[in-house]
């Protein structure tokens, strides 16, 4: 028998709502099909209405977490129009500044994977860490979330010496706090049976689906925007790009823990190596006609930004592709075969941000009797099914 | 990459490459061509994926560009439909990851893309007036906000 059941708009895994049709036969899903739209806020629309820079701060408020990766992406295509040469430190102050937001980022998914799993302590442990960064990025910016540091043609903030040792003090603590989770990942029983095998997404699906970021690096593809085409000072820095070939949430996890190691090495290459210098350069309110492309490797996989200038203060049309959207039917694909209970831990798979309270209805398709379960059922449900299961 | 990779590639089907700087390749061509230039850049050496799909207005036209990604260059790949009656043969079954991008344009430029066999809505909500293509210029928040019913 199979059932229908929507899932969301509202619901506990992902931070944006979004709506998920689910055909299941039993506790497997066979089908899903994905609704978007319930928080476009057309800000493509609203570009074409405001100046170069007012925009900047329109790109910081595309998304609470990665905002970073936005700006970035934004200035980079305006200065690539302007035909600006960013000075040499405020490259670096970027990529700093990037690789500290994705080290936030991943500490937040951890933890929120975690919860999804149902192990609290990890959930607060991971969150705990990620404050120790979010002060970090504060003492720099002024701000824990949209750092307002990205500008036209370079940046608003530097880093200054005393800043440097404080960074490099919570940087050890992070590091160390990393390794501590790579042990409890790898090791502790009853995130293995949560994880392993659960969301397979394959080599070849990932590539088919275009997947980016830490979603098509756990299935072993090593596409990555920082190797592939080096913006700020990438091109300067030796990192490795991570990847795992086990294609499960597990694998997504081990990524995600590595990076945090990697980007603790960028950071304190480029701290080491940041030359001296002025942080930004003066930039005209006109921009010339053209068209720019430009890319960045976000936290969550890669960003596009689009920039058509017809020559006056205000953009032709700005083309905005977040890797939420580029992950998405990778994600439907992981999905079909899992088990209802497996359904918030994979789609956390994917990196959700806010897990609120939401809900989901089951609806038998014979009698069409519909019960509704809210976020926490479904939770519940989940982790009493697994502890049955396996006793954990 | 190099522009007369691409050329040797694609051989007389694009109209105009254009290198914008290094890694950035425009390429123009017929939009009967579209299926066979995709094929052929997916055959490329270094091409990892697509990354999105753009469209935009340039005067009675509408622009669709493909932006394919390789490791070592992003090449757009541009067609132009009539505005009038905008419709794209779709990719989807060359590249299933198109599919959610054809969806978006879809819903906010109007164009249809032929062959692909769900252009259901992806953003617009349910109810949604026909006709209203959000991102088309014609189509002011104005005109938008009265079409809705709404006041300022």
């Amino acid at each position: 028998m199979t059932f229908e059941i929507p899932f969301g708009p509202q619901h506990p895994a992902l931070e944006e709502p979004i709506n998920f049709m689910f055909e299941i036969e039993g506790e497997r899903v066979v089908n899903v099909k994905p609704r978007l739209g319930y928080v476009h806020r057309g800000i493509e629309k609203i570009a074409e209405s405001r100046n170069y820079q007012q925009l900047v701060y329109l790109s910081e408020r595309i998304c609470g977490i990665c905002s970073f990766a936005h700006t970035l992406c934004y200035s980079q295509a305006v200065e690539e129009l302007l035909g600006l040469e960013v000075p040499e430190r405020a490259k670096f102050i970027r990529t700093i500044l990037a690789e500290m937001e994705r080290i936030q980022n991943h500490y937040l998914w951890l933890g929120l994977t975690a919860k999804e799993m149902g192990f609290e302590t990890l959930f607060m442990y991971a969150w705990r860490d990620r404050e120790t960064i979010i002060e970090m990025l504060d003492m720099i910016s002024g701000k824990r979330v949209n750092y307002g540091v990205n500008t036209i043609g370079g940046v608003r903030r530097d880093i200054t010496e005393s800043m440097t040792e404080r960074i490099e003090k919570s940087l050890d603590h992070l590091e160390a706090r990393a390794e501590y989770y790579t042990k409890v990942c790898t090791k502790d029983p009853s995130i293995l049976k949560r994880t392993v095998g659960v969301g397979i997404l394959r080599p070849r699906e990932a590539r088919a689906l275009c997947a980016v970021g830490p979603t098509a690096r756990a299935s072993g593809i090593a596409r990555d925007v920082r190797a592939d085409e080096p913006y700020a000072a990438y091109g300067e820095i030796p990192f490795k790009v991570v990847t795992y070939r086990g294609c499960d949430v597990a694998s997504r996890m081990y990524v995600r823990i590595d990076e945090i190691k990697e980007s603790i090495k960028i950071i304190r290459y480029a701290l080491k190596n940041m030359p001296e210098g002025p942080v930004r350069v003066k930039a005209s309110l006109k921009v010339p006609e053209g068209e720019a492309i430009s890319r960045v490797e976000a936290p969550r996989g890669e960003n596009l930004h689009f920039l058509k200038s017809n020559g006056s203060v205000k953009p032709e049309r700005w083309k905005i592709r977040a890797p939420t959207l580029a992950n998405l039917l990778s994600l439907c694909r992981m999905l079909i075969g899992v088990n209802l209970a497996d359904i918030p831990v994979v789609i956390a798979g994917i990196d959700p941000c806010i897990a609120c309270a939401e809900r989901i209805a089951l609806i038998d398709v014979k009698t069409r009797k519909r019960e509704v379960w809210s976020g926490k059922d479904l939770w519940r449900y989940a982790n009493e099914w697994y502890r049955k299961k396996y006793g954990l | 990459m190099r522009r007369s990779e691409i050329r040797r590639q694609l051989r007389i089907r694009a109209k105009q490459i254009v290198v914008q700087r290094d890694r950035r390749f425009f390429v123009n061509i017929e939009k009967k061509d579209l299926k066979r230039v995709i094929r052929r850049l997916m055959r490329m050496k270094n091409y990892t994926h697509l990354s999105t799909i753009t469209a935009l207005e340039t005067g009675s036209q509408i622009e669709v560009i493909y932006h394919m990604a390789f490791t070592d260059a992003l090449v757009s790949v541009k067609v132009q439909t009539s505005k009038d009656e905008p419709i794209v043969p779709s990719i989807v079954d060359l590249i299933p990851g198109a599919a959610l991008y054809e969806r978006e344009i879809h819903d906010l430029f109007g164009v249809k893309f032929e062959g692909n066999p769900d252009l259901s809505p992806l953003l617009l909500p349910d109810g949604w007036p026909e006709g209203v293509h959000p991102l088309r210029k014609w189509w002011s928040p104005d005109r938008i906000l009265s079409k809705l019913g709404g006041r300022r």
